[in-house]
């Protein structure tokens, strides 16, 4: 704590009179005072042990289990190994969603990082007014509830009163598009969920990457002006990789939360057309909440946990050495 | 000229964008003020004659109050615990140096990454064990682990942020170490405690999950949301209506927020 706190030590020692043995209540008083920081830290811990780490444990038991309504009610359960795992695996259905998971995550995160990538560059060209304009929009966008943002969807692409289908309709190029029904395939729903994915994601992206253009200044891009290169090359050479720590980082986040989403993919059509957006966390609940088969349900959340912290433990780690920097 | 040209043609893209983005805002509010008439229509209205209706057919919807009590509950009691729980800890890791700091901050980090879609299965299955499914205070107990890492993260950075020298002056002038802060750096704190707030309020007012897997009668406003619109499907101008007032309290916490943050910190504490 350094020098100042020695001499307000000294000070308050000068203060009391001169040295004496300290008195075994003056030693109590530092033994308290000295365990006051870990006792300020056990709610803390206490509540990552019996919250996170037993969930985490139970996660890991009810996989290994036979865990179905039968064993919900009796309270007694069978070790099977290994067998949840095979079963999923070999399950048709599982591979489906996984890939389904997969593909829907490289879209949302694809289009959030490059969307919020283009909207930071652009905001960085506009004028003052314009700027907070567009800045107010993307708050909104950003503060949304998510189910919020799901019903208002709903509405705007409404088949028979939806004003996106009026709008199509309008431009008149395109057709007639009254009456088109968006959520009866499975792609066409995707897209939705997709585009209301990445219209909450894109505000929190672009507008750190606009801070981080700001931190870059205009000294360099000055610099490198002088010396003859070209707008393009100046992005490309300069801006893009003295951003890149940040969009890794951004992307990870969003890898983080696209791959795990649920709210979004579930209240919008329960996993429907016919199951044809089911995704992983979607899965995992209607196999355990839905059907009863938490065994089931455990395995395909453990197999969603091992393929997260792929991508966990760099972020995190990241993470732990800038806030050490700092 | 040309550049001239090319400038206004970028804030044109700049108002185009910012109009995709506050367009669903905007459609949601201004259909929620819609009388049937101007819902009811193939050819949209944008300038409605504004009517209160829909507003009234929410909130005298079956279980509106209910569960906005229920959600204000819930809500109110996460932050409180998660402020508490992670004020005691953040203070500690910011400002004394103890032996397992880092260790703690590493478990906090992961923690605050835990996938919690992935915990519901054993959170529901302890629950019920216990007998706690379908009751407001596993909501506030699941939410509060939800949102701790974050807040002790948060109000960390922002204990650190405020200078220790302030502390060690008062230390000089014959406080306490606990003494000096509470009266020195907590007052200062304000504003990172209402942003660490915010956080706590927004996810534990839009959690649906485990809102809509745990609770069997007890719900709360974004599952009635939910239902509401598959109940009422074809009135939109009350599910709008619905959707306006259950976005309204996180749209003013969004404000206060921002409001807050200017100034800065310690702005004038300090000098040089």
């Amino acid at each position: 704590m350094g020098v100042i706190e020695t001499q307000a030590a000294e000070v308050r020692r000068k203060a009391s009179g001169p040295a004496v043995a300290p008195s075994p209540s003056v030693r109590m008083r530092r033994a308290v005072g000295r365990s006051l920081p870990y006792l300020a830290l056990l709610p803390t811990l206490v509540a990552f042990l019996l919250l996170l780490g037993y969930p985490v444990l139970r996660l890991v038991e009810t996989s290994l289990q036979h865990w179905g309504l039968k064993e919900l009610f009796s309270g007694t359960t069978t070790w099977v190994g290994l067998a949840n795992y095979q079963r999923i695996l070999a399950d048709p259905e599982f591979g489906t969603v996984l890939v389904r998971t997969f593909i829907f995550t490289a879209a949302c995160v694809g289009l959030t990082i490059g969307v919020g990538t283009l909207v930071a560059l652009l905001m960085e060209r506009l004028n003052h007014l314009v700027q907070v304009l567009l800045s107010v929009a993307m708050v909104l966008a950003w503060a949304t509830p998510i189910v919020t943002g799901v019903v208002v969807f709903q509405w705007l692409f409404d088949s028979k009163l939806g004003v996106v289908n009026w709008a199509i309709s309008s431009v008149g190029i395109f057709g007639n598009w009254l009456n088109h029904s968006w959520f009866e395939t499975g792609p066409s729903t995707f897209g939705i969920i997709v585009l209301l994915i990445v219209w909450q994601a894109v505000p929190f992206v672009a507008l750190s990457l606009y801070a981080g253009l700001l931190g870059i200044g205009v000294d360099l891009h000055e610099a490198a002006r002088v010396d003859g290169a070209s707008e393009r090359q100046i992005f490309w050479h300069v801006t893009l990789p003295l951003l890149r720590p940040l969009i890794l980082m951004l992307t990870f986040l969003s890898i983080i939360w696209d791959f795990k989403v649920y709210t979004q993919v579930y209240a919008m059509r329960q996993g429907g057309p016919d199951g044809q957006t089911v995704t992983l966390s979607v899965y995992s609940y209607i196999v355990g909440i839905s059907q009863s088969h938490y065994d089931i349900a455990a395995a395909v959340s453990m197999v969603m946990v091992v393929l997260l912290l792929i991508v966990l433990i760099p972020y995190i780690r990241t993470m732990i050495r800038s806030q050490e920097e700092a | 000229m040309n550049r001239i040209v090319r400038r206004g043609l970028v804030n044109l893209v700049g108002l185009a964008v910012a109009f995709l983005f506050a367009f669903p805002v905007y459609w949601m509010v201004i259909s929620a003020f819609k009388d049937t008439n101007d819902i009811q229509t193939y050819t949209p209205v944008f300038f409605p004659v504004p009517t209160l209706d829909n507003f009234v057919h929410a909130i005298n919807a079956p279980h509106f109050m209910e569960y906005l009590g229920n959600s204000v509950f819930v809500t109110l009691s996460t932050l409180a615990l998660a402020l508490v729980v992670g004020f005691l800890a953040a203070a500690v890791v910011a400002r004394v140096r103890i032996r397992g700091r880092r260790g703690f901050l590493i478990l906090v980090a992961i923690a605050q990454m835990a996938p919690f879609e992935a915990l519901l299965i054993p959170f529901f299955l302890v629950l019920r064990d216990a007998g706690m499914d379908n009751k407001l205070t596993s909501l506030v107990v699941i939410y509060f682990i939800f949102t701790l890492p974050f807040t002790i993260w948060s109000l960390r950075g922002f204990i650190a942020g405020i200078p220790v020298d302030l502390e060690e002056a008062a230390m000089v002038d014959g406080a306490s170490r606990v003494g000096a802060f509470v009266r020195v750096t907590l007052p200062l704190l304000w504003p990172g405690l209402v942003a660490t707030a915010t956080f706590c309020f927004i996810t534990a007012w839009n959690e649906f999950l485990y809102a809509n897997s745990l609770m069997r009668s007890t719900y709360t406003l974004p599952v009635w949301l939910v239902s509401f619109q598959t109940n009422f499907g074809t009135d939109w101008g009350a599910t709008m209506a619905a959707s306006t007032l259950f976005t309204l309290p996180v749209l003013a916490f969004f404000l206060i927020v921002q409001g807050r943050m200017v100034g800065g910190l310690t702005a004038g504490a300090v000098k040089g």
